[in-house]
Parts: C-alpha cells; sequence; structure tokens
C-alpha cells in the first residue's frame, strides 16, 4: 500500500473469520485495535502481533500484519526478543488473563521491569474459556467454576495493580464494549515509549453468564476529573475497587526501557556501525 | 634428560589461587607454542570447598588430560587425599607443599616430597599471605625449568586492571619463588624438564569460549539466556561482546523466557542463540516444538551436567542425548550436534547456525562440562569457515500470494519472510497450519505438514557427514562413543594401534539425524563392537538400536554414571577385553 493513500480499519483485517462465539467481548477488542491502527496509520507490514493461548490468543491470525501464535504464557518473551533486535517494528502483545497473570506471570513482571516497548492487550474475562470454563487468576472469591465447585478460595489478581507494581510506564483499564474509549486508550499506548498495559474487560457470555454486559455497566466509572496519572499511589487506589470498575489511563510515567538500554550498551561497549570490530581481533585477545 | 609429556596439578581449597596458577601456567605454556589441556575442579560449594587444576603439556596434540600427575603442588591435606590416587604410580611423582604446612601424621606421599616456604616468601616480598600461589608459580619455573618470561607475562595481563600496586606485588612474589626455585633445583628436578623447542603463540580457548566465538562468526547477534553451570561462561563472554558487535544480549528471567527472546529475535529475522544446561534445556522443550512447528531458526546449546535434577552441577555426563533428540511433545523434528574438542565448539556452533537458517528449525548443540570448561592452547581457529543465511522469497515466490508454509519447495523448505517485508506479510502460529499459515484441524494437512519439516532432515542427513573416525581400516574392534569422551579414546586408540592392536573409533558429531550409513559401513567388517558411554541407563547405545541391529553378543557395552571422565586407561582396558 502506498503513504499516500490512507489507511482505513479494514485494511489491518484478515481474510480470517474469528473462532469466537456470538457476543464475546473479544470481537470489540480486536476491531478497536484496527480502529487505532488506522487512526495512527501504521504500515502493516511494520507492526507485528504476538500472542499465547486462550480464545483471545487467536487475534494476531486475524490481523492484516505480521503475527505469531506462540505457546501459553510465552507471549511476552518472544515480543522482548523481537522488540530488542527489531526496535523499528510496532510490537503489540494480545492474550488473556490466564495466559498473562497465571500461567506468563513471571513474565509479566519482567517485562514490566524492563519497561519493553510493547503494547499488551490483555482480554480480561476472569475465566477459562477456551478450556470451557475453569477458574481464572481473576476470578470473583467465591465464584462457582468448572473447577471451584464449591467456590473459588483464592482472591483474584488485578493486572493494572500487579502492572504498576512492577513498573509498566503505561497502565490503563477498558471496556470491549466501549469503542471510543478503547481506541483512545489504544493509540496512546501504542505511541507510548515504554510497556504499556491496557486491562480490557472482555465478557465471556458462554462461561460467565450472557447477563456479563448489563453486569458491567452500571459498574463502569470513568477517572475523577482533573485526574493525574503521574503518581503510583493515586493509581493504586483504583486498583482492586469493589462493586465498580473505573476505566481510563490510571497510570503513565516516562523511563528508559528495553530499546533505550540496549542502545547505551551497545555505546558503553564501544560499538560503531560504521566500524564495526572484527572476529579476528577479538579471537587475538585470547593469545597469551 | 627431559620430558616429553608433562602432567602437573595443584589442589587446595578455594581461596588458595589454585585455578589461578594453572591459568598462569597454560598461558605461559601457550606463548611457548606448546599445546597444554588443563581441567579444572571445584567442590560444589562456591568458596572454601576443595579446588583443583591438572595441566598437560606437551609439544605435541595432546586430546586428554592424562591418567597421572607427575608433579603435585599441595595447598590444602585434607584435599590432597582424593588426588593421591591420580599421582604416577611408584613414587614416579613430585608432591610439593609449603614447608610450614607439612603432611600430616601418618599422612604417606607415593611420591618424592619436596617443601619450600610458600608463606615466608609471600610475607617477605608482597606482606601478606596472598601472593602464595604466585611464589608457588616461581618456585615450579626455578625447580623445573618452565618458562618463566611467559608466566611474568601473563601476570602482568591478569593483574594489569587491578592497578600498579597489586600487579607489583605479584611480580615481585613471583620472582622470590624464582630465586628459590633456582637456587634448590637438582639434578632430580632438572630431569622432569619439559623438552621442546619454542614455537609461534597459541590460543588459549575453553569449549565455552570456542563455541561462543563461533556463534558470533556465523552472524549471532541475539542471545538470551538464563546462568546454570556448566554454561554460564556462554552468557558472560555474551554479555560483554554482542553489544560490542552490535547484537542484542538479554539475560532473561528464566529459561523459558530465554527460549522464548530467541524465538522472538530469528522471527524477526536476527541469528539468536541460547546456552543452558540440562535442568534448563528441560524447561525449553515445549518451546522446541513451538520453533519446530513454525519452523524458526534457533540455536540451544545444553552444556550437559550429571543428572537428574541438581545432580553434580561441576562434573560432566552424557545423559540428556534423549531429552535433545526425543524432548518435546509431538513429532518435532530439529537437529543434534555433538562437538568432541575445543575447536569443534566453534565448528559446531558455525554449523548449527548454517543448518538452522538453511532448513529453517532448532538446532541443539550438545556439549559437556569436560568440554565446555576445559582449557586448551590451540594455533588457530577457522575463521573462513563459511556463513550461510535463511532464504527470503524471491519475486518468483509471491506469484499467486505469499505461502510462508509452502509444500512444494526443496527439501521441505520454504522461503521464511522477515517482518517489514511488505510484499509477504504473513501470521504463523503453533497450531497445525495450512501453507498460508492459517490454523486447521485438517489430518490430511496435518499430515503433509508433517512429512515438509521432517523432509528437512532426510536433507541434512544426506549433506552432512559429521563423524569423526580414528585407527586404521581393517580394524578388528570398533569404538562406538560421542562428546567429550573422544579424547581419551583417540589417545588409547593410538595406543593400542601402536602395540598391534587393530582398533578404530567412530565419533559421530551429528547425532540427530544421525549418519546411519556411515555406521552401518564402519561396523560391518568388525569383529566386536565396544559402545563407551558415559549414562547409567546407555542412552547412546539404546538410541543407536532404534535404527541399527547390534546384537549383543558382538557387543562389549562399558557404560557408566559419568562424574568422572573417562580415562585413557580405562579405554585401553575395554579393548584389551574386547580383544581377549
Amino acid at each position: 500500500m502506498s503513504d499516500q493513500a490512507a489507511r482505513k480499519p479494514n485494511d489491518y483485517k484478515s481474510s480470517l473469520k474469528p473462532v469466537w462465539c456470538p457476543g464475546c467481548g473479544d470481537f470489540g477488542v480486536v476491531a478497536a485495535i484496527y480502529r487505532a491502527l488506522a487512526q495512527l496509520q501504521l504500515p502493516q507490514e511494520k507492526v507485528a502481533v504476538l500472542s499465547g493461548i486462550g480464545c483471545s490468543s487467536r487475534l494476531p491470525g486475524y490481523m492484516a500484519t505480521y503475527g505469531f501464535n506462540g505457546v501459553h504464557g510465552r507471549a511476552l518473551p518472544v515480543a522482548t526478543g523481537l522488540k530488542a533486535s527489531r526496535p523499528d517494528l510496532t510490537v503489540i502483545v494480545a492474550g488473556g488473563d490466564g495466559d498473562g497473570v497465571s500461567i506468563g506471570a513471571g513474565h509479566f513482571i519482567h517485562t514490566a521491569r524492563r519497561n519493553a516497548d510493547i503494547t499488551y492487550v490483555m482480554m480480561d474475562n476472569q475465566i477459562y474459556g477456551l478450556t470451557k470454563g475453569q477458574v481464572a487468576p481473576t476470578t470473583p472469591t467465591g465464584d462457582k467454576t468448572k473447577s471451584t465447585l464449591y467456590g473459588n478460595p483464592d482472591p483474584p489478581i488485578d493486572p493494572c495493580e500487579l502492572a504498576i507494581a512492577a513498573g509498566a510506564t503505561f497502565v490503563a483499564r477498558t471496556f470491549s464494549a466501549d469503542m471510543k474509549g478503547q481506541v483512545e486508550i489504544l493509540t496512546q499506548a501504542i505511541q507510548h515509549k515504554g510497556f504499556s498495559v491496557v486491562d480490557t474487560i472482555s465478557p465471556c457470555v458462554t462461561f460467565r453468564g450472557d447477563d456479563q454486559y448489563d453486569f458491567w455497566k452500571p459498574k463502569l466509572r470513568p477517572l475523577p476529573e482533573g485526574y493525574d496519572p503521574s503518581s503510583r499511589a493515586g493509581a493504586m487506589r483504583f486498583c482492586r475497587e469493589e462493586g465498580v470498575l473505573t476505566t481510563g489511563i490510571l497510570f503513565r510515567d516516562e523511563r528508559p526501557g528495553l530499546v533505550e538500554h540496549q542502545e547505551q550498551i551497545r555505546k558503553s561497549a564501544g560499538f560503531n556501525p560504521a566500524s564495526p570490530p572484527k572476529i579476528e581481533d577479538l579471537v587475538k585477545g585470547f593469545y597469551p | 634428560m627431559a620430558v616429553n609429556d608433562l602432567v602437573i596439578g595443584a589442589v587446595g581449597r578455594g581461596g588458595d589461587g589454585v585455578i589461578l596458577s594453572g591459568e598462569l601456567l597454560m598461558a605461559s605454556a601457550a606463548s611457548q607454542g606448546l599445546y597444554g589441556y588443563m581441567v579444572q575442579s571445584y567442590g560444589p560449594q562456591i568458596r572454601g570447598g576443595e579446588s583443583s587444576f591438572r595441566a598437560r603439556f606437551n609439544k605435541a596434540q595432546v586430546s586428554s588430560p592424562g591418567d597421572f600427575l607427575d608433579l603435585l603442588v599441595v595447598f590444602d591435606w585434607p584435599a590432597y587425599k582424593m588426588f593421591k590416587q591420580e599421582l604416577r604410580p611408584k613414587g614416579g611423582a613430585f608432591v610439593l607443599h609449603d614447608e610450614d604446612n607439612p603432611a600430616p601424621e601418618g599422612e604417606s606421599a607415593p611420591g618424592r616430597l619436596l617443601a619450600a616456604p610458600f608463606a615466608k616468601l609471600s610475607k617477605s616480598s608482597t606482606g601478606g599471605l596472598q601472593g602464595k600461589n604466585v611464589v608457588m608459580l616461581g618456585v615450579l619455573c626455578g625447580l623445573f625449568g618452565f618458562d618463566a618470561e611467559g608466566v611474568r607475562a601473563g601476570i602482568k595481563k591478569k593483574f594489569a586492571k587491578k592497578g600498579d600496586e597489586v600487579l607489583a606485588k605479584n611480580l615481585a612474589a613471583f620472582e622470590a619463588g624464582l630465586s628459590y626455585g633456582r637456587s634448590n633445583a637438582t639434578t632430580e628436578t632438572k630431569n622432569v624438564r619439559l623438552d621442546y623447542v619454542p614455537g609461534p603463540p597459541k590460543l588459549v580457548l575453553s569449549g565455552n569460549e570456542a563455541l561462543a566465538l563461533g556463534a558470533l562468526h556465523a552472524g549471532c547477534r541475539f542471545y538470551a539466556g538464563y546462568p546454570i553451570t556448566p554454561s554460564s561462561e556462554i552468557l558472560e563472554f555474551m554479555g560483554k561482546n554482542m553489544p560490542r558487535f552490535g547484537g542484542s544480549f538479554i539475560q532473561a528471567e528464566d529459561e523459558l523466557a530465554s527460549i522464548g527472546m530467541v524465538l522472538g529475535a530469528s522471527f524477526g529475522g536476527t541469528k539468536a542463540m541460547t546456552a543452558t544446561s540440562g535442568p534448563g534445556f528441560s524447561l525449553m522443550t515445549e518451546m522446541v516444538g513451538l520453533g519446530s512447528m513454525m519452523e524458526i531458526p534457533a540455536v540451544i546449546v545444553d552444556v550437559q551436567r550429571t543428572g537428574p535434577s541438581t545432580g553434580i552441577p561441576t562434573k560432566s555426563e552424557q545423559s540428556d542425548l534423549w531429552q535433545a533428540v526425543f524432548g518435546t511433545h509431538g513429532d518435532a523434528p530439529r537437529v543434534v550436534l555433538a562437538p568432541s574438542d575445543v575447536e569443534d565448539c566453534f565448528h559446531a556452533a558455525v554449523d548449527a547456525f548454517n543448518i538452522a537458517e538453511e532448513y529453517q528449525l532448532p538446532v541443539v548443540i550438545l556439549s559437556d562440562q569436560l568440554l565446555a570448561q576445559r582449557k586448551v592452547t590451540l594455533p588457530s581457529l577457522p575463521l573462513d569457515k563459511p556463513v550461510f543465511n535463511r532464504r527470503q522469497p524471491a519475486e518468483a515466490d509471491l506469484e499467486g500470494g505469499y505461502k510462508r508454509y509452502r509444500l512444494d519447495g526443496p527439501d521441505g523448505v520454504s522461503p521464511m519472510a522477515v517482518p517489514g517485508d511488505a510484499r509477504a506479510i504473513y501470521q504463523t502460529t503453533g497450531l497445525e497450519h495450512n501453507e498460508k499459515g492459517e490454523p486447521t484441524s485438517s489430518f490430511h494437512l496435518h499430515e503433509a505438514m508433517n512429512e515438509k519439516r521432517f523432509k528437512k532432515l532426510k536433507a541434512i542427513a544426506e549433506r552432512y557427514h559429521y563423524v569423526r573416525r580414528y585407527g586404521p581400516e581393517g580394524a578388528e574392534i570398533g569404538i562406538l562413543a560421542w562428546g567429550s569422551s573422544k579424547g581419551a579414546i583417540k589417545e588409547a586408540v593410538a595406543s593400542a594401534n601402536a602395540k598391534g592392536l587393530k582398533v578404530a573409533a567412530f565419533i559421530p558429531e551429528l547425532l540427530y539425524p544421525f549418519p546411519k550409513h556411515e555406521l552401518e559401513a564402519f561396523i560391518k567388517p568388525l569383529k566386536r563392537i565396544i559402545v563407551l558411554e558415559l549414562s547409567y541407563s546407555a542412552q547412546f547405545y539404546k538410541y543407536l538400536r532404534t535404527f541399527l541391529e547390534l546384537p549383543e553378543e558382538r557387543v562389549l557395552l562399558k557404560k557408566r554414571s559419568g562424574g568422572e571422565f573417562l580415562g585413557v586407561a580405562e579405554v585401553e582396558s575395554a579393548i584389551e577385553e574386547a580383544f581377549q
């Protein structure tokens, strides 16, 4: 596609038909990603969308960009390797809450700590959908699922709280049925230099009940007028809320991350692209 | 009188500086153009455990650390007990110790005891006891005539960064020891002088270093890894040198992330590698399956140690063979290379990248502790070794739309686009897929794609013939072995043939796909076959039997646990047994 012709949302859409159930929140998320990319006019070949395993992790197949649908919980390391070696690409990771904060929780923390310039869209449905209805790390305490017949004994993880604590520099919460809010947040998240986490409540109508939209809508609250997202402690007040769900950019910070660090390390090591070192010189150092 | 072969050891406790003194002797030998081979050993403790080195020197190339010590320096008598049986029998070895630290009551030394004032000279020359090991080197040079200038140069190189004062103290300690040694040398000590004519200096390299150099030469520009003994030297080398070469280095949070990052970087078009040991490789095996399914070039090094579990982390074993060849879910082709000496570690790294890039699959390099952490001297490295890159789509490959996994490519290989290429955008998946990379649950496509992926192994087996073979044609007895065991076997085969026993050895360096036809040709004329391996459950023997008849009546199976490396005498006795 030439640079003159404006890219439309549909230009980012592949020919594959999603496998998701009718009414799944993920349809809204992928549509929002198409729109955000079109708004930013990013060339398809310069975007890579990566995922792990889960219903939502099928998403890269629905993109007309480069895509990578890997193994459960490991999308972030794959994305880190790609971004570190190809900083010219826009790297987006899409996946579920189980992928991100259960099996992949260790990587989530370390990707945040490294502040890798990756946009992580977490489709948070509070259930394991692909395996048909077991408890997730985000399922509320007491909920009955196929694997917690007597009620979930454990408290849920709030992905935003975890992201803020671990050092992510852009943390937002949004809702899959709020197209305007999602596109606004996603465009900013993609533009943000550093690790951006977008926790997107994306209802699973099959295993959480078909009243999920009615359940969530009255609970949604925008951040208060004049909210300052630069305070970590302030952002924490909108995590682990009971009875409400605050949406918007909870936290935003700027600090050098993976890409800048790699550049800095190369500089410290004396790498000069104009005169790269020779292996012969390195071998010389092994003579006495 | 002089000797042709000299094996020197030192034993002490962590903090005695034993390993450093071994390194300085190696540097000295290398500066004289001598061949050297050094192994180091640490207890599992970080400090305070026993610590030792054994170094062998010769004007000709040696491929084992030698079975017996000619000279042992003792800093610690309790640790000495473990090395006593390695002294050359019949009182043929010197045992040198500090005169302030005599052999305990009742401790018999089967060699000739020599005492020297290490501590006293260290105090008088440096004001402290830290120079004991360098005094010792001076004494060795003085008594036994090792090249002092080479040691001096080594000290200068080693301590230059620590400042003038530290350097001056170490040089003073060395000179004090040297002058003591020279004035106390006897005809007896002078008789173990090594016979050689100095030649051009040689490289000093460990297997891990040679492997890392090979990777850089092959164009590896991304490394991710997690520390684990005995592979960490590769991680440290890459941490230092990868940025100097414009690449990326990341110490990952675990081995799952390491292999994930490698696949991500390689998907992006950058040659990438990780290194680990057995337990770390176990964590990586899920993504070996992913790399195989997605057909992504990747190089994974497994420096074996004894297992299972933590095992003995500082000692070699050959018990990761099955996990390297078979480890992962599903039918997942990969290539397994097994270098058998330090120079081959360089070759294996370049070959691994070449094969990974050309055939788009994971390549595992099976090294082991003895191979990885030994240091040897070498004349040079083959820096002219050719390097290959992956095939990217040409114009013709785009007709009718780009198909990442087209089935009609030569040898099952389909051109792989690199992100940024607007002509060939694709989405890859670990799900079974069609030629375009779109998910499928069709049996027929699964069968066709399996066939495509396995076709590559057939092509690799036909193209590459990595076998090291020793001994004469027409041998009666043949030895099958792999990896670091080669060194002892090579020497034992040479000595057996010198005695008139016709023995040959077959050391495959490509373990999967296996050079089956070469092996068949090798064993056909043999009367008996010896299989030698450091795996209690005989993984190598059983692996060979998966594609070859090896009748038990023709085979002498010599297998045992790792933890102690294969000795030349051990191989010789197996050969004698086979001839009986």
